[in-house]
């Protein structure tokens, strides 16, 4: 980076399309993160890999950082920042397992629809020409090796979606009727779970986890609507300016 | 994207108008005209780009990604199986622990739990989706832990989690999916990779296997799956210190508690039993062992509580075991 301010968040991400700001639910979770906490930072929109070879990944003071989670972990020492502050020792438990099974189990469910359930609407909802797609292809068999690795991939189709709507109503039971995971105001946990969430919401509309999200669980649309209208206020904005609408 | 596209097209043009200046163009135009020399420049090119154009669009590698319905089961079939028995394959006891796999050690805690009558099947057979433990009931073959335990669950019609609220329920699965899906990698990373020297010793297989170096394609595999779950592009200290806050979680919400959810086992003490046995009986001196031994006392405790009270017959299953030659 020429001439990085010291102490700016340089936040490295793929640019928004017409569904969404970020199309990663890391990159979704990170950015939510910023906003709540007030962080200041500047999106670098792109398509570079960071230094663990994922996104998001940031710049900060030079050094690229990459994992949603370490980042978080940092930004909290570097800045001062905990959302987690008003939470029992008990409550940030829970905060972590939550985030655990949403990010290391139900994202591979989205993973599986996106990539290889629903793999023919990609080009459309990524806003990219064909021939990308020749690289979208080998990204697909990719991904079917990594949900193999994984272990999830090895189940049959209903084994998989099974697995993926008892993830997802268990969040909608412990979200019960309280406006966020863990009480009144949003804490780390919420960052995470939108960031899964929303991609459910608005970039797969047709799909089985939108059908429990928004209809079998509607407290878990009521929630993804309330942290977009609170913290993601130019959404319409940042999805409005993509390529397809110029 | 659209500058993509602008550079797409100013190459393709570019690429018409070398061919038009290198009297190429009559080689796609014409081929009957073409030396032997042209033809042979020609027929390596299209190979070539056909190549390189086969790779990008990624076809299906069969041969390195299994298709789950390519998996059949290598079944160690009973002669005479009974109905609605539970036959439970997971490798034999060793000297360590009753069960090397913890999703083994969490099945078994399971049908002890429940109380479900099951005849252990000590093998290395690999279950139907490529894993193990596995199961036979009814002639059918089932894989996972977590389905087997919902199918017998419903089937047996038991419910270890019965006293729970829904709300506690979703927090049981919330660390269920933790300790599975999470710090189960640090115990894998740390017994095949770190620690690869003591396997052998664990696993109690013989010096030849040691020698012949027959267990490293296993290692090879694991930090393949790793580096593909993601957690294996961490650094040592990076995944040590995630599968340290993940013990630390746990062992915070158990508290005082003598099991995870309350007075009484639910399932989920079953799958952090299976995690949480392994450091502490088959990691010796790792600094998984130290947190839940040293670190975390509590969770010591709840292990010996669970192994007490599920596992009356650990010595006698540990000192009975036959080392793999």
């Amino acid at each position: 980076m020429a001439a990085a301010t010291s102490g700016k968040v340089y936040f490295h991400v793929t640019p928004p399309v017409k569904a969404i700001p970020c199309l990663t639910p890391f990159g979704m979770k990170l950015e939510t993160y910023l906003r709540i906490t007030g962080i200041p930072y500047e999106p670098i929109y792109g398509r570079s890999m960071g230094p663990k070879g994922k996104i998001p990944w940031i710049e900060y003071n030079g050094e690229a950082m990459g994992d949603s989670g370490l980042i978080l972990e940092f930004l909290n020492r570097e800045k001062g920042v905990d959302l987690n502050k008003s939470l029992s020792d008990a409550d940030k438990a829970v905060s972590r397992a939550f985030t655990k099974m949403v990010e290391e189990n139900t994202y591979w469910g989205l993973t599986q629809y996106r990539w290889i359930d629903n793999f023919d609407k990609l080009q459309e909802l990524f806003e990219i020409p064909w021939i990308a797609m020749l690289f979208m292809r080998r990204i697909r068999s990719n991904t079917k090796q990594k949900l193999m690795a994984h272990g999830i991939g090895r189940h049959s189709k209903d084994d998989l979606e099974g697995i993926i709507e008892k993830d997802l109503k268990a969040i909608s039971t412990f979200l019960g009727a309280k406006p966020y995971l863990m009480g009144d105001e949003p804490t780390e946990v919420d960052a995470a779970v939108f960031g899964q969430l929303s991609e459910i919401v608005w970039t797969a509309p047709d799909s089985y986890l939108h059908r429990i999200v928004t209809v079998d669980c509607p407290n878990l649309l009521a929630y993804c609507n309330r942290i977009k209208d609170r913290y993601w206020p130019d959404w319409d904005q940042l999805t409005g300016n993509t390529n397809t609408n110029q | 994207m659209s500058e993509f596209l602008g550079n797409a097209q100013g190459a393709l043009a570019a690429l018409y108008e070398t061919l038009q200046a290198s009297a190429l163009l009559p080689v796609f135009t014409d081929p009957a005209q073409l030396s032997p020399g042209q033809a042979v420049l020609v027929a390596v090119s299209v190979l070539f780009v056909g190549t390189v154009l086969r790779n990008l669009w990624g076809g299906q590698r069969t041969n390195k990604v299994k298709l789950r319905a390519e998996f059949t089961p290598a079944i160690n079939h009973p002669l005479i199986f009974f109905l609605g028995k539970v036959y439970y394959h997971a490798p034999p006891p060793v000297k360590a622990i009753p069960c090397l796999t913890p999703f083994g050690m969490k099945l078994e805690t399971y049908l002890r739990m429940a109380d479900i009558p099951y005849e252990p099947m000590y093998d290395w057979s690999i279950g139907p989706k490529g894993k193990i433990p596995w199961i036979e009931y009814n002639g059918e073959a089932m894989g996972d832990s977590g389905l087997i335990i919902e199918f017998l669950n419903r089937e047996k019609g038991v419910d270890l989690n019965q006293s729970l609220s829904d709300a506690d329920k979703a927090v049981s699965r919330a660390f269920t999916k933790m300790g599975e899906e999470n710090t189960y990698w640090g115990g894998a990373r740390y017994r095949w990779i770190d620690n690869f020297d003591t396997v052998h010793e664990v696993l109690e297989v013989s010096w030849i296997v040691k020698i012949l170096g027959l267990l490293r394609p296993v290692r090879s595999t694991i930090r393949e799956n790793m580096w593909a779950h993601g957690i294996g592009r961490h650094s040592r200290d990076e995944i040590e210190g995630i599968v340290e806050k993940d013990i630390k979680a746990v062992s915070t919400f158990l508290g005082a508690k003598p099991y995870l959810m309350g007075d009484e086992p639910t399932e989920a003490d079953a799958a952090a039993f299976g995690q949480l046995s392994e450091v502490c009986f088959a990691f010796p001196g790792s600094y998984m062992e130290r947190l839940v031994t040293v670190d975390c006392p509590n969770l010591q405790a709840y292990v010996n509580r669970m192994k007490n009270r599920y596992w009356p017959d650990w010595d006698e299953l540990t000192s009975k075991t036959v080392p793999i030659s």
